[in-house]
């Protein structure tokens, strides 16, 4: 087989999928040139995400990707977030073929996306 | 893994036993060059010259208008670029939903100074004779519509299009790597100059194919060497290979029309089970003018590659009309062609049923689409296709 048995388990059970009502942050990102999309949405509590959903459109191991991410990223904060690595999502995974690496780009720059949403939101508030 | 469905014939079919029992003794005992004069050579030449027959007979052609090729590819580059280089000059009418065998063979003859025009489809995947008519020229060299497209199955009016072809001189290509062996028909008839058929489509050895020429076809050769296939296309002949299509191609005969009813039956079974279970998905292709074991089936707004791979868990082996390979994600040119809407052409499976094909394999796979699909819709954003 061609992926992990953890994509696998990843993309038949994806946890954390769907919408979330009043997020604090959302975040999409789409990778260029190819349909993939992965959107978030993080609800942050002292300064640390309490909640993690997602919507993806793309291939299996982008489903996977995103669904693996959101169990690794929980309880973090928002500004560790913000550097999020595709590697780490990767390994979240047990790593990607050569031309789905793409997967882990998509959902790690939605994440980052949705950190930095948060972040710029809870500036707002404290501006 | 328990169950195991292969619902992926257009793309390849497993050796029948028989097929792989007539072929076995080419490569021991009787393994001679066929233009040996020894009778080494002869056994191998008598092989060839038995397959060469069954191939003509299920044609209707004579023995020496077929030539083996090593695959439907070479047969359709055969095909263009032997009218195209024996007459120099002039246009090719050819349809957007081509193989890419033929597609590209024509897209490089325009860098060598020939024209071509690309004929639409409709929203079925049917190219019009008359608009094949409308695009004739004065000067057009050849004509070349697949039978039936691979994708979507949608077969085409080759007869009209053979009469425009004939009535004006001009040669008429048809790639039946789709269609050989699975429907009837008659070179003479249909008025086909030149056919491209394949071999592992039809339960026959991959790496071996034919393509008919008709007597008196202005044709040059575009491979050189020896004076094999009476000097149409060199090269030491793939002896075992094309005894076991010649035996394919006879079980093919006895075959092929139980076969079309019940494939035809079951594919239907396979659409009507799962649209009765799956919300948004449309079949792509014609409704009745189709291959009999073809159902490609589009999904809105799921993607397709993922459909596939939740299947693929079930143990069961279908193909996506659209790949996302090398970081691009394209949905298929035929359903494109077709004017397929992208959320739904991006969520394309194709189906194809053969011979070993059962109802209770349909029912699992309509048991199984449904899940995954539905699973598959709840991570999707709304519109995102």
């Amino acid at each position: 087989m061609r992926y992990s048995p953890t994509l696998l388990d990843h993309f038949l059970n994806p946890r954390n999928a769907g919408l979330m009502r009043d997020p604090d942050g959302t975040g999409v990102d789409e990778y260029e040139g190819c349909g993939d999309l992965a959107r978030f949405f993080l609800r942050v509590r002292d300064g640390r995400v309490a909640e993690v959903r997602f919507q993806t459109y793309g291939c299996g191991p982008t489903i996977a990707a995103a669904s693996a991410a959101s169990e690794r990223v929980a309880g973090r904060t928002v500004e560790e977030l913000l550097s999020l690595k595709p590697q780490e999502v990767e390994d979240a995974v047990d790593g990607l073929p050569e031309d789905r690496k793409h997967a882990a780009d998509v959902v790690a720059g939605a994440l980052r996306a949705a950190a930095l949403d948060a972040l710029g939101r809870r500036q707002g508030e404290v501006g | 893994m328990s169950r195991r469905v292969y619902l992926d014939h257009n793309a390849s079919t497993p050796v029948h036993p028989e097929v792989v029992a007539e072929m076995l003794p080419y490569f021991g005992e009787r393994f001679g060059n066929p233009s040996s004069v020894h009778g080494f050579g002869r056994e191998a030449r008598a092989g060839v010259d038995t397959a060469r027959e069954r191939v003509a007979r299920f044609l209707g052609a004579a023995p020496d208008e077929v030539v083996f090729t090593s695959g439907g590819t070479e047969s359709d580059n055969m095909a263009l670029k032997g009218i195209a280089f024996a007459r120099g000059r002039g246009h090719f009418i050819t349809s957007k939903i081509e193989h890419h065998a033929v597609l590209r063979a024509a897209q490089w003859l325009e860098t060598q100074g020939f024209a071509v025009t690309y004929v639409g489809v409709d929203g079925h995947g049917m190219v019009d004779p008359d608009e094949v008519e409308r695009a004739l020229r004065p000067d057009t060299i050849g004509i070349s519509i697949m039978h039936a497209n691979s994708e979507i199955g949608t077969i085409q009016p080759i007869a009209a299009i053979g009469r425009l072809a004939r009535e004006r001189g001009i040669p008429f290509h048809v790639d039946a790597v789709q269609t050989f062996g699975k429907l009837e028909f008659d070179v003479d008839a249909v008025g086909i100059d030149l056919l491209s058929f394949s071999s592992h489509k039809i339960y026959g050895p991959k790496g071996i194919a034919g393509l008919y020429i008709r007597k008196g076809t202005k044709m040059v050769s575009v491979q050189h060497g020896g004076e094999h296939e009476r000097r149409r296309r060199a090269g030491t002949e793939n002896v075992p290979g094309i005894v076991g299509f010649g035996k394919a191609v006879e079980i093919r005969g006895r075959d092929m029309k139980d076969e079309h009813a019940r494939l035809t039956a079951l594919r239907d079974r396979l659409w009507d089970g799962i649209r009765a279970r799956v919300p948004e998905v449309r079949l792509n292709g014609h409704p009745t003018e189709r291959l009999p074991g073809t159902a490609n089936l589009g999904y809105r707004g799921v993607e397709s590659e993922s459909i596939v791979l939740g299947l693929d868990l079930k143990g069961i082996g279908v193909s996506a009309g659209s790949a996302c390979t090398s970081g691009s994600v394209e949905p298929s040119y035929v359903l494109v062609a077709m004017g397929v809407p992208l959320e739904w052409a991006m969520g394309a499976v194709r189906h194809s049923l053969g011979r070993s094909t059962t109802a209770e394999d349909i029912d699992y796979v309509v048991e199984s689409v449904e899940p995954i699909v539905r699973k598959l819709r709840a991570v999707m954003p709304v519109g995102a296709a």
